[in-house]
C-alpha cells in the first residue's frame, strides 16, 4: 500500500523527504531511536539521487500482508547510474561527499536494502519492519495518517521562494540574451547602415556623372547651335546682298535660285534656333520675363503670324475670341512660342478643314487648346511626340519640314512657366494640343531692367572723317557682308580678323566705330578685347557695336554694357547697320 | 539568502542550529563560520545541535570540516547537545568525526573551550591576547 510519494528536485526537497520519513515512522510506531535512523538513512538516499542524478522519486509504502508488517521506502532516479557500486558496498570507495559512508551506513540502519542501478537510472529500496509489540494501523487510519501529510505538504515557503528565484534566474538569463541579440541586431543595423551611406554616396557619385554628362550634352548643342548659325547668318546675309542688288541685277532665274537659298537658309536657321532654344532651356539659362500679358491682343498676334501659313483655302483658322480683359502674368513671348509651335504644327498635318485655337479657365488656371482636324497621331505616339527629334511616320510627314524640337521644346517652356503640356488625338480625325498655365505665374516678376542698349545715349559724332570703320571678325564671310554695306554706305573701311590685327590698327589708324565679334578664333575673345579698349585711355572713346550671333544671357550682357550696342548677326542688313551709323553719328554725312 | 545565525559571545562564536539544514544552507554556515573567526579572532566556536533530529552523514562531515578548519585557525570547537538517538545512528552509520570535541550542553562546551584554551596557554603556544 502506498503511502505517500514525494518528489526530489533540489537540497530542500531532501530536507523534506526525511522530514516525511520521519514523520511516518512517528506515525507508524517506530520509537525514537529508529526515527531518526530511518530518517538518516532517507537522507542519504534521496541527496544522492538529488547530487548525482539531479532528482527523482521518494514513494513511502506499507506492506501488511506478510509475516511482519514492512515500512519500505523507495527513492528512484533517471540518473546515470553507480557506476562502482560494488567497491562501495565492498567498502573500498572513498567519496569527498561521504557517499561510500552514507551507502554502507544506509545498509546498516535498515532491515533491508535493495539496489537496482543501470545506465538509465537508480532504484533502490529500505526496508524497515514495524515494531513487533505495536500494533499495525488500521487502514482507516492509515488513510486518515496519509490525509494528515498531504495537508502538511502543501506548498512550503521555501518552495516557493526557491520556485521564484528560479524564475528570477530565468528572467535574468532571457534579459541577458535579448540584450545580447538587440547588441548584436544593433551591430548588424550599424553595418547595414554604413552599407546604405556607402551606397548613397555612390548614388551622388553616378548623380554627379549623370550631371556633367547632360551638362556636356547641352554645351555641344549650344556649341553647335552658335557654329550653324554663324554660316547660316552669312549665308542669308549674301543672299540679301545678292537680292538687294548690290552689286548688280540679277536675271530672273537668278533671282529665283536666291530666293530658294534664302528660304532654305532661313529654314536651317530656324532649327538652330529651336536647337539653340532647347540647349538653354535645357541649361537653365533660360530668364523668365514675367509680364502682364493681355491675351486678347496675343491672340491676335497669334493669328497675324499663322494666316500666312496656311494653304489656300482647304484649311480654316478659327481663334476663339478670348474673356475681354483677360490678362495672365507669364512670360508672353514663351506663352507665344508654346502656342506657336503648337499651331505650325498643326497646319503642317492638317490638308483640310481646320484649325482652331481655344482657351477655358479652370480655377486658377489656363488651358489653351489648338485642335485640328488634321492626320492625327497613333495613341503609343502621345508621348514621344514630346521627345526630342521624334517624329512620327505619315504621309504628310515627307511633305512637311519640321525639326522634331518644337513640342520637346514647347514641354520644356511649359514646365518653366508652371505649366504642362499634352495631347490628345484619334488617327484620322484629328488632334489635339493643350497647354495648361497658371493664370498667374508664381514668382514674383523680376524688376525689368532697362537694356542698355535701347537707351545708350548717341555719342558725339568725332570728327574723324578719314578714320575708318574697324571690322573685328574671324570669319571672313561675315567680315565681307559688314564691308560691302559699309561701302554701300560710303565708309572707310578696316578689317581684322583678330584682337592681335585689330592692335595694329589701333596703333596705325585710330578708327571711329569698331564692329566687334565676341567669339574669335584665335586670341582674346570679344568681351576681352572691348575691356581692353574701354580700359585704354587713348581708345575709350570709340564707339563699339558688338556684332554676334550668340545667344546672350543676362551674365553676358553685363559683361557687354560698355558697347555702345549689340547688333545680332543675323539682322546684319543694310538698313539695320544704317540705322545704327545714324545713331551714332547723327550728322548722316557719309566721309 | 537564508543563513544560520552566529552570535559572538567574549572570545568565542556560538552557533545554534535550529532547523533541519539542507545541504547549500550547511555550506553556508561553514564558510560564515571561518569568516567569522579571523574577523573576531575567535578562540572557540560552539555549535549547538540539540534541535537537530538527524545528522547524516553530509551533516557530520561539514561538522567535521568546520572543526578542522578552526583548528587551522588556531580556534576550539565543540559541538554540543547531540541527542542519544542521534549519536548512536552516526555511530551506526560508520562516521567519524576526527577533531570534533563534544559536550552534552553548552555550559560544559564552554568550560571544554577555557580548559582547551588554558592548556595551550601552559604550553606556550597559541596566540598571546592583545
Amino acid at each position: 500500500m502506498e503511502l505517500l510519494t514525494t518528489t526530489i528536485r533540489n537540497e530542500a526537497d531532501v530536507v523534506t523527504v526525511r522530514q516525511r520519513a520521519r514523520q511516518l515512522a512517528a506515525m507508524l510506531g517506530f520509537d525514537t531511536q529508529d526515527q531518526t535512523r530511518i530518517s538518516t538513512a532517507v537522507s542519504e538516499v534521496a541527496r544522492n539521487a538529488q547530487a548525482y542524478a539531479g532528482g527523482g522519486k521518494a514513494r513511502f509504502g506499507l506492506n501488511l500482508d506478510g509475516e511482519h508488517p514492512l515500512f519500505s521506502v523507495e527513492i528512484s532516479d533517471q540518473g546515470p547510474g553507480i557506476p562502482n557500486l560494488q567497491s562501495i558496498l565492498d567498502g573500498q570507495y572513498v567519496s569527498s561527499t561521504g557517499m561510500g559512508i552514507g551507502l554502507m551506513g544506509v545498509r546498516r540502519l535498515m532491515d533491508d536494502f535493495a539496489i537496482d542501478t543501470g545506465p538509465k537510472g537508480t532504484k533502490l529500496r529500505l526496508v524497515k519492519h514495524l515494531p513487533r509489540h505495536v500494533r499495525p494501523p488500521s487502514p482507516r487510519e492509515i488513510g486518515a495518517l496519509v490525509g494528515r501529510l498531504a495537508q502538511e505538504s502543501g506548498p512550503r515557503i521555501e518552495d516557493e521562494l526557491y520556485q521564484q528565484n528560479q524564475e528570477i534566474l530565468r528572467n535574468l538569463e532571457e534579459l541577458r540574451r535579448r540584450q545580447e541579440d538587440l547588441r548584436s541586431l544593433n551591430a548588424e543595423l550599424e553595418e547595414t547602415n554604413r552599407g546604405v551611406v556607402a551606397l548613397y554616396a555612390e548614388l551622388e557619385d553616378k548623380a554627379e556623372q549623370l550631371r556633367r554628362a547632360h551638362e556636356l550634352k547641352t554645351r555641344f548643342m549650344s556649341h553647335i547651335g552658335h557654329e550653324f548659325r554663324t554660316p547660316v547668318n552669312a549665308i542669308l546675309a549674301l543672299a540679301r546682298m545678292l537680292l538687294d542688288r548690290m552689286d548688280g541685277p540679277l536675271t530672273e532665274e537668278q533671282e529665283r535660285q536666291v530666293g530658294f537659298i534664302q528660304k532654305a537658309a532661313g529654314d536651317l536657321g530656324g532649327l538652330v534656333d529651336d536647337l539653340l532654344d532647347l540647349a538653354r532651356v535645357e541649361a537653365g539659362k533660360t530668364p523668365l520675363e514675367i509680364a502682364p500679358v493681355a491675351i486678347e491682343e496675343l491672340f491676335g498676334t497669334l493669328r497675324g503670324i499663322i494666316k500666312p501659313l496656311l494653304r489656300g483655302d482647304a484649311v480654316a483658322l478659327h481663334v476663339d475670341p478670348a474673356p475681354p480683359g483677360l490678362e495672365m502674368t507669364t512670360d508672353e513671348s514663351k506663352l507665344s512660342q508654346i502656342l506657336r509651335n503648337f499651331l505650325s504644327n498643326a497646319v503642317k498635318f492638317t490638308e483640310k478643314g481646320e484649325i482652331r485655337l481655344s482657351l477655358s479657365l479652370d480655377g486658377g488656371q489656363v488651358i489653351f487648346t489648338v485642335r485640328d482636324s488634321g492626320i492625327g497621331i497613333p495613341e503609343e505616339n502621345l508621348e514621344t511626340v514630346f521627345e526630342e527629334f521624334s517624329q512620327v511616320r505619315n504621309p504628310l510627314q515627307r511633305q512637311a519640314k519640321g525639326t522634331g524640337l518644337g513640342l520637346s521644346l514647347s514641354r520644356k517652356l511649359a514646365a518653366l512657366l508652371g505649366g504642362e503640356v499634352w495631347a490628345e488625338s484619334r488617327l484620322g480625325e484629328g488632334s489635339a494640343f493643350h497647354l495648361r498655365l497658371p493664370l498667374h505665374h508664381p514668382s514674383i516678376p523680376p524688376v525689368q531692367a532697362e537694356e542698355e542698349e535701347e537707351t545708350h545715349p548717341a555719342v558725339p559724332a568725332p570728327a574723324l572723317d578719314e578714320a575708318p570703320i574697324l571690322i573685328v571678325d574671324d570669319d571672313p564671310a561675315a567680315r565681307y557682308v559688314l564691308r560691302q554695306i559699309l561701302l554701300a554706305e560710303n565708309r572707310v573701311v578696316a578689317e581684322a580678323g583678330s584682337a592681335d590685327e585689330a592692335r595694329e590698327w589701333l596703333d596705325q589708324r585710330p578708327p571711329c566705330l569698331i564692329f566687334l565679334d565676341l567669339v574669335m578664333g584665335t586670341g582674346i575673345d570679344g568681351f576681352q578685347f572691348l575691356a581692353e579698349l574701354k580700359r585704354n585711355a587713348a581708345t575709350a572713346a570709340i564707339p563699339v557695336i558688338v556684332c554676334t550671333s550668340q545667344s546672350l544671357d543676362d551674365s553676358d550682357l553685363q559683361r557687354l554694357t560698355a558697347a555702345t550696342a549689340i547688333l545680332p548677326k543675323k539682322d546684319v542688313r543694310r538698313d539695320t547697320v544704317a540705322g545704327l551709323l545714324q545713331t551714332i553719328f547723327p550728322k548722316g554725312a557719309a566721309s | 539568502m537564508e543563513r544560520i545565525p552566529i552570535l559572538r559571545l567574549r572570545d568565542c562564536l556560538l552557533v545554534t542550529i535550529q532547523v533541519d539544514m539542507h545541504d547549500q544552507l550547511a555550506l553556508t554556515l561553514q564558510d560564515d563560520l571561518t569568516e567569522l573567526i579571523v574577523r573576531h579572532q575567535a578562540r572557540g566556536v560552539l555549535i549547538d545541535i540539540s534541535a537537530l533530529e538527524i545528522v547524516d552523514s553530509f551533516i557530520g562531515r561539514m561538522l567535521s570540516n568546520i572543526a578542522a578548519m578552526a583548528r587551522i585557525l588556531d580556534a576550539v570547537t565543540v559541538v554540543v547537545g547531540m541527542r542519544p538517538a542521534v549519536a548512536i545512528t552516526l555511530v551506526e552509520l560508520g562516521l567519524e568525526m576526527p577533531g570534533v570535541r563534544t559536550a552534552l550542553n553548552v555550559d560544559a562546551g564552554m568550560r571544554l573551550i577555557e580548559r582547551a584554551l588554558e592548556e595551550e596557554r601552559q604550553a606556550g603556544h597559541g596566540r598571546s591576547k592583545g
